[in-house]
């Protein structure tokens, strides 16, 4: 699930263009961004307040079992992902 | 005229401030939340600008530097300035994420609406099988990606 500040019709665009498989959701008034504390605000085009990047690896039970702050690649991600049961 | 010595504390100073902002934005993935390395090398350039400056002044007759101390200072100065216009932008880009669920807490609960304009709440997401390719499966976790948007 990918998670941004746009709406609804630009994350259908987005879709459209880069052919996605998965959904997107769209937080427009970034609530759930600023439950995950990453907000940056003001940061879009127009002054709009966007999300900051950050991934987030959740199992069944809610619980966060990886987490990534920074922009590395997927090896990390794809280790923690192979503990899910 | 000829026996005055080189101010080399000047042009380390500059030197100084100059690597600071060298440094600063090559590591920017990493420095950008720990800028205290760059800003310690502004404090140690300073401090060499300043006492190449009071050599200059106070013992023109020995040190060199009156019109060099000046020039360098500057540029230091909007080093410092570039260095500071950089870290406030940095800030505004990437949230420091400090209060961010960490591993082993619960993930906050949200609802977001999906591209046609759904509901979805994250619960909703760790419950339901999603449709895949050979039929449909209950999911083992969600990976949600919090990106920038607007492509």
């Amino acid at each position: 699930m990918a998670i941004s500040a746009d709406t609804p019709e630009e994350s259908r665009e987005l879709i459209r263009k880069a052919g996605l498989t998965y959904p997107l959701l769209s937080d427009g008034k970034a609530e759930a961004i600023r439950r995950y504390d990453l907000l940056a605000a003001k940061a879009g085009i127009d002054g709009r307040d966007i999300a900051g990047t950050a991934e987030f690896l959740v199992d069944t039970s809610g619980t966060v079992r990886w987490r990534n702050l920074n922009e590395t690649g997927p090896e990390e991600f794809m280790k923690a992902a192979a503990t899910l049961q | 005229m000829t026996n005055r010595l080189w101010n080399w504390r000047l042009w380390a100073g500059f030197g100084v401030s100059f690597l600071a902002l060298v440094i600063y934005f090559l590591l920017i993935q990493k420095t950008r939340a720990i800028f205290w390395g760059s800003l310690v090398l502004f404090v140690l350039s300073a401090a060499l600008l300043i006492s190449g400056l009071k050599r200059a002044y106070g013992q023109p007759q020995s040190y060199r530097g009156k019109i060099a101390g000046p020039i360098l200072t500057v540029l230091g100065v909007l080093f410092l300035g570039v260095f500071g216009w950089g870290v406030s932008l940095a800030a505004k880009y990437f949230p420091a994420a400090r209060n961010a669920p960490q591993v082993g807490q619960k993930a906050p609960e949200f609802i977001t609406v999906d591209s046609h304009g759904n509901s979805v709440a994250l619960v909703q997401l760790l419950s339901t099988s999603m449709p895949t390719s050979g039929g449909s499966r209950t999911p083992k976790g969600v990976l949600l990606v919090f990106y920038r948007g607007y492509w």
